[in-house]
């Protein structure tokens, strides 16, 4: 790899993007084609994309927002917020009917100032997990023991954890083990060797690539798995199959 | 195209710190040095007040592997003598070809006169300092607008260029003013063109690759040169063509 240029060698489908404004800040693309050439560009061919807007305000409002944003564009696959509010649940359950939800994403439970417990999230935990819908849950916004807990109560429940970053590390591993579900999303998690480290004791089918763009450059990462140990199977499965499987779609 | 020009790592350290899982450990180091084909690491050890016991660790670690470390002397106000003597030892004995300070580690701003002792060393022995930079109030980076002009033959590093706005425009502000003022890249805020922006604003001459290392992998710091929108030469002098200049290697 010891080259001044970088291009994937796998398809990639980014576990990680943020799109639309957010309450604090304005998006560094205007529409999906913007988006589309910064993947591109980086050589990543799809992405998960989440509305940044229902991180901190209102989940709700960014799946409207959500709706316009994405009309009639390859390439993306819409990941929906989700909050414990009756209101929210209900939206997300309709777009569910209309078979639109191949995933939720928490929102930031520290931002609402809400702990990441059954008393608060049962009916929407519950729904998700009859519905074998999986669950996104940042790692920057809810405390790992919070998640330990709660998700422990739905087995069945399968879950990514994103934005570990390396002061997470202490945690990172007795999450994996208590949650035989759980996947991690790799944008942030830069511990030396971490990624071998992960592979050897979890198996590379629990780790996802992602950017966490606009937050993060979608390259650096995408650049470290390509110099990681990783054998060509593992490193296609991080970078885009293992996604792929969790949310049931095509590759 | 091929590097074909010696990576140096400017930004990596000596010792443990368990909570955060890091460990020195200079096999896992060298794997991930060789999987992305870096050459050298600068380490230091910032974690001994009293700068003789760092010093001597770091010391001890280079030796196992000289051709793949290079040795940074870390200095501090704390210290209860002067910190001449250590610095002269650590140069002229131990071999270290540069220096590292940590304000945050202190209760003095970077430009406060407890640091000029180990200013005034660098000044006249013309070596660069690195100097963790970012938000906590002792290490603004235009604290150095105050330092780099009375210390003209001392090269400043900025520690991953402030980190995060605005002390990241502080950082570029400082060095587009003063020549002895140089950018070093690591961060765990990968901003996206944030190399690009470096390059553009304080000129490539001026930005020197680091990714604090062992604390993070080296690798995503690396690609974030990589992947910058930049030409090949800026990424050339990036990666250790002003590490061989600033290190007089």
């Amino acid at each position: 790899m010891h080259s001044l240029e970088f291009h994937p060698t796998v398809p990639v489908f980014d576990a990680n993007i943020g799109v639309g404004h957010r309450h604090d800040g304005v998006a560094p693309f205007a529409c999906p084609a913007e988006l589309m050439a910064q993947m591109r560009a980086q050589g990543v061919d799809r992405a998960l994309i989440y509305p940044v807007q229902g991180e901190a305000i209102s989940a709700i409002d960014g799946n409207r927002t959500l709706i316009d944003w994405s009309n009639d564009h390859d390439g993306f696959q819409l990941q929906w917020m989700a909050n414990p509010h009756r209101d929210c649940l209900e939206q997300l359950q309709t777009l569910h009917q209309q078979g639109r939800v191949s995933s939720v994403r928490l929102h930031s439970t520290a931002d609402s100032h809400l702990s990441f417990t059954n008393l608060i999230y049962r009916d929407l935990l519950t729904w998700l997990a009859d519905e074998d819908i999986p669950l996104w849950v940042s790692l920057a916004d809810t405390p790992a023991d919070e998640i330990a807990q709660t998700l422990d109560c739905y087995p069945q429940l399968r879950s990514a954890l994103v934005g570990a970053h390396y002061m997470h590390a202490m945690s990172v591993k007795p999450l994996l083990r208590r949650l035989p579900n759980a996947h991690l999303e790799l944008s942030r998690y830069e511990k030396l060797g971490g990624v071998e480290e992960l592979r050897d004791e979890f198996g590379a089918e629990r780790l996802l690539y992602g950017s966490y763009y606009p937050r993060y450059a979608m390259g650096p990462i995408l650049y470290y798995l390509h110099t990681a140990d990783l054998n060509p199977v593992e490193l296609a499965a991080v970078c885009a199959g293992n996604l792929e499987r969790i949310l049931s779609v095509a590759s | 195209m091929n590097i074909d020009s010696h990576i140096i790592d400017f930004h990596g350290h000596v010792g443990r710190w368990d909570g955060l899982d890091m460990a020195d450990d200079p096999n896992t180091m060298l794997n991930a040095m060789d999987r992305a084909g870096i050459d050298r690491s600068c380490l230091f050890n910032i974690f001994h007040p009293d700068g003789r016991t760092g010093n001597d660790l770091t010391a001890a670690f280079v030796a196992r592997h000289p051709d793949r470390f290079i040795g940074f002397a870390y200095a501090c106000p704390l210290w209860p003598e002067d910190p001449t003597a250590e610095l002269k030892r650590a140069i002229d004995e131990l071999g270290f070809r540069a220096i590292k300070i940590y304000p945050p580690y202190t209760p003095y701003k970077l430009d406060d006169p407890a640091w000029d002792p180990i200013y005034r060393f660098a000044d006249a022995r013309k070596l660069a300092i690195i100097s963790h930079t970012g938000s906590e109030a002792t290490c603004h980076p235009h604290l150095f607008a105050h330092v780099a002009p009375r210390f003209p033959n001392a090269n400043f590093v900025a520690g991953h260029s402030g980190n995060i706005e605005p002390y990241r425009a502080q950082a570029i502000a400082v060095a587009r003013a003063h020549p002895n003022v140089f950018l070093e890249t690591c961060s765990t805020f990968r901003t996206p063109g944030v190399i690009e922006e470096l390059v553009a604003s304080a000129g490539v001459e001026r930005v020197l690759f680091g990714s604090d290392i062992p604390l993070m992998d080296p690798r995503p710091q690396l690609g974030k040169i990589i992947t910058a929108n930049i030409s090949h030469r800026d990424k050339q002098q990036i990666l250790g063509c002003n590490a061989r200049r600033l290190l007089h290697l």
